[in-house]
């Protein structure tokens, strides 16, 4: 069964520094983007960057990244 | 025959080889449709570096494999067009370095969008030709900055991501204009992990196969972490390496491992079975 994972991103406010979901899925199926496109001169903000689900096919629903999110910003369903 | 080699290798004896591949003019043309494509351009927009999205991953749930042949076929005719890579030997990397300028070493977003990698700990990409001259625009898709290599340089750098278990492959941003040689891993490359989980061909086979010469090899295992791609098992009851050379990208990663020289790399195109597969 495909999982479905949904990231709440107000509570989940600064994914690329925090990244502990990113490294401790056994799968590797989370990752990052921005909800901005590529901005000329400048950086996008961290507030910008957001995690979703990307690789569900190889999610097993062990739920390691909704325990170790510090904002429990991340939900797993099936 | 590599449909590549024969479009644009222009005389040379791969069309990475060619200098012309290379060139501004075709920035300039991958620059306008770019910009024509918009936002959609950004992979770290399109989120984690999908190639394909959950549409896919459902029609193969279902076992809809017509659904699933055709979004592959249309994620590969998108990549072939614009931007797709093939797995090239460490020797073929450092000929690449003697034929075409600037080349820059940049972090790979890749493994920034797939696991954040801080951008120190992630210089793994040269970022090739004139189009990195304007860097500075885009400090987000060039975290870390622009740094401008030495053919010299950028040879140390190459074998020194080889060593450390790293395939090299080069791709095109606007096909043929090449721009990126990257040094990939299972499971963070997202080229890679589309190619070995779903067969989507973003990432090409290169242009050798390897082989294990079971009269050399002395069963030390020292090649099998090296096989990014699945091919590289060990035999134990043979107490020999394995190579499952319809698997094999032919990057060399494991002959350049071995000490005894048991692994040698045979040209794709000498093995009638194996020339087309790609
Ligand atoms: S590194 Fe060489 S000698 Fe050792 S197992 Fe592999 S092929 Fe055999
Ligand atoms: S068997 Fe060797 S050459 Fe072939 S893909 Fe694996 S590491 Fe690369």
């Amino acid at each position: 069964m495909l999982a479905t994972i949904t990231v709440d991103d107000e509570k989940c406010n600064d994914p690329l520094s925090c990244r502990k979901c990113l490294l401790i899925c056994p799968t590797h199926v989370l990752g990052l983007g921005t909800d901005v496109g590529p901005q000329k001169f400048r950086e996008t903000d961290p507030n910008h960057f957001i995690l979703r689900g990307v690789r569900f096919e190889k999610c097993t629903g062990c739920m390691d990244c909704v325990e170790v999110c510090p904002q429990n910003a991340i939900q797993v369903s099936f | 025959m590599c449909v590549w080699c024969d479009q644009f290798a222009g005389g040379y004896e791969r069309w990475y080889f060619n200098p012309a591949n290379y060139a501004r003019r075709l920035y300039k043309i991958r620059k306008e449709e770019a910009e024509a494509l918009g936002a959609e351009a950004n992979p770290q927009e399109a989120g984690g570096m999908a190639v394909l999205g959950r549409e896919f991953l459902e029609a193969r749930e279902r076992n809809d494999y017509e659904a699933m042949e055709r979004m592959k076929l249309e994620a590969e005719q998108m990549a072939w067009g614009t931007h797709f890579g093939q797995v090239i030997t460490l020797d073929e990397a450092l000929k690449v370095t003697d034929i075409m300028y600037p080349i820059s070493l940049l972090t790979c977003a890749c493994r920034r969008s797939m696991v954040g990698v801080p951008d120190e700990e992630n210089f793994t990409c040269r970022g090739l030709g004139p189009g990195r001259y304007t860097g500075e625009r885009w400090p987000d898709t060039y975290r870390g900055g622009v740094h401008f290599l030495t053919p010299d340089e950028a040879k140390e750098v190459l074998t020194k991501l080889n060593k450390r278990g790293l395939v090299q492959s080069i791709y095109t941003f606007g096909t043929p204009f090449l721009a990126g040689l990257c040094n990939c891993d299972y499971p963070d490359c997202a080229s890679i992990r589309t190619v070995v989980d779903f067969g989507v061909r973003v990432l090409w086979r290169g242009h050798y196969v390897a082989k294990v010469d079971p009269e050399l090899c002395n069963g030390c295992a020292a090649c099998v972490a090296r096989c990014q791609f699945r091919a590289l098992s060990f035999a134990p009851s043979r107490n020999k390496a394995y190579i499952d050379q319809f698997q094999c990208f032919g990057c060399g990663l494991c002959a350049t491992e071995c000490d005894q020289e048991a692994i040698t790399l045979v040209e794709r195109a000498s093995l009638p079975s194996l020339a087309n597969v790609w």
